[in-house]
């Protein structure tokens, strides 16, 4: 966990090579251990996940989306940035 | 405590669940639930129990298989026949998940033992075959205020109740009174039972000790679920306290030292 430069404490996860469901069941746990507005940095390479992690945090009330980044690389991964709610 | 790995995958698709997660996941792992019987109901509760996590279970059996349990008992099979029952419970629950911590109580439940049996216990599941031992199990866990689910099963229909002691719910005793006897007068050997009825009615067992440690959903109190499987009818009716209940009433007593349950007569 780190600060970022609002002073909100920011945890990192990486679940590359997690395939759905697994990548949403990953980024709850991670999200149950968080305070409410703490940041999720969470890198993956499941391209479905893209969609279907943000709209499970959704449906669960579990977190918002800040921001998806897309990193270039050998292979294609994404930073998708989460507020737990 | 953290989950494995290998727990998050084995519970995965419960874990899923927004009424579940890793919060309640870690909750089944840390209950402890008993489970009086390992015949026809206690087979489906103890599988699903096991399954889901339960992290101690305590199985109570003192009975040995028989042939003619296997339309019903799925727990155990044909070559477990004279095996005792909990050691067949233990074989297979065991194998399915050693997450698990398994104890074996080998004894017929009595007035002597059934507190000693039941203290500590998150919630208990009665799934004995008989009106005396489920009066026994209800009085013994109204007195130590644990949580339980009874279930009867006849022919092709049974009925579920919960009580939660520390609520003063409608206990079992405020149902059937001051009678030592089955309201049926008849057990499932004389009257018969499909082997499906204890299977439907002790998975909704199963699911109130979840539903209970996870504090979701709406349990069996205060109402009786009747479940007709030959017309699929599932009936909820409301139970009421009965003021004067021996067992949870204003003036109950220590009916677990005091009254005469018949169980070691009672046919099993």
């Amino acid at each position: 966990m780190s600060l970022n430069n609002e002073g909100i404490n920011v945890k990192k996860l990486d679940i590359c090579g997690k395939v759905c469901p697994m990548t949403f069941i990953y980024t709850k746990l991670a999200l149950e251990e968080m305070d409410s507005n703490e940041i999720l940095e969470v890198l993956l390479d499941f391209p479905a996940a893209i969609e279907n992690v943000p709209d499970s945090c959704k449906r669960q009330d579990l977190a918002e989306v800040v921001e998806i980044k897309e990193i270039e690389g050998n292979k294609k991964t994404w930073l998708l940035i989460l507020r737990k709610i | 405590m953290n989950l494995t790995d290998e727990q998050i995958n084995r519970y995965s698709r419960q874990i899923v669940l927004k009424e579940v997660g890793g919060i309640g996941q870690k909750k089944l792992l840390n209950s402890k639930v008993t489970v009086i019987g390992l015949g026809a109901l206690g087979s489906p509760v103890a599988y699903y129990l096991t399954a889901a996590g339960i992290g101690n279970l305590k199985l109570v059996d003192f009975d040995k298989v028989e042939l003619s349990n296997l339309h019903r008992q799925i727990l155990h099979s044909t070559d477990d026949i004279n095996k005792n029952k909990s050691q067949s419970a233990f074989e297979k629950l065991s194998a399915l998940n050693p997450d698990c911590n398994i104890e074996l109580i080998e004894e017929l439940v009595v007035p002597g033992n059934v507190k000693e049996i039941i203290k500590g216990s998150d919630y208990v599941i009665e799934g004995s075959d008989n009106f005396p031992t489920k009066m026994l199990i209800n009085d013994a866990c109204v007195d130590l205020k644990i949580p339980f689910t009874i279930a009867g099963v006849l022919r092709f229909h049974g009925q579920i109740i919960t009580v939660i002691p520390e609520k003063k719910t409608t206990c079992y005793r405020c149902l059937f009174g001051d009678v030592a006897e089955s309201p049926t007068g008849m057990s499932c050997s004389q009257a018969g039972v499909i082997g499906l009825i204890p299977g439907v009615v002790g998975c909704i067992e199963a699911n109130e000790a979840i539903k209970y440690i996870l504090n979701i959903g709406e349990l069996l109190i205060n109402k009786i679920l009747f479940v007709d499987l030959k017309t699929y009818r599932f009936t909820m009716i409301d139970a009421y306290r009965t003021e004067d209940c021996l067992a949870c009433g204003e003036h109950a007593k220590d009916l677990v030292n005091s009254y005469d349950y018949g169980v070691e007569n009672a046919c099993h």
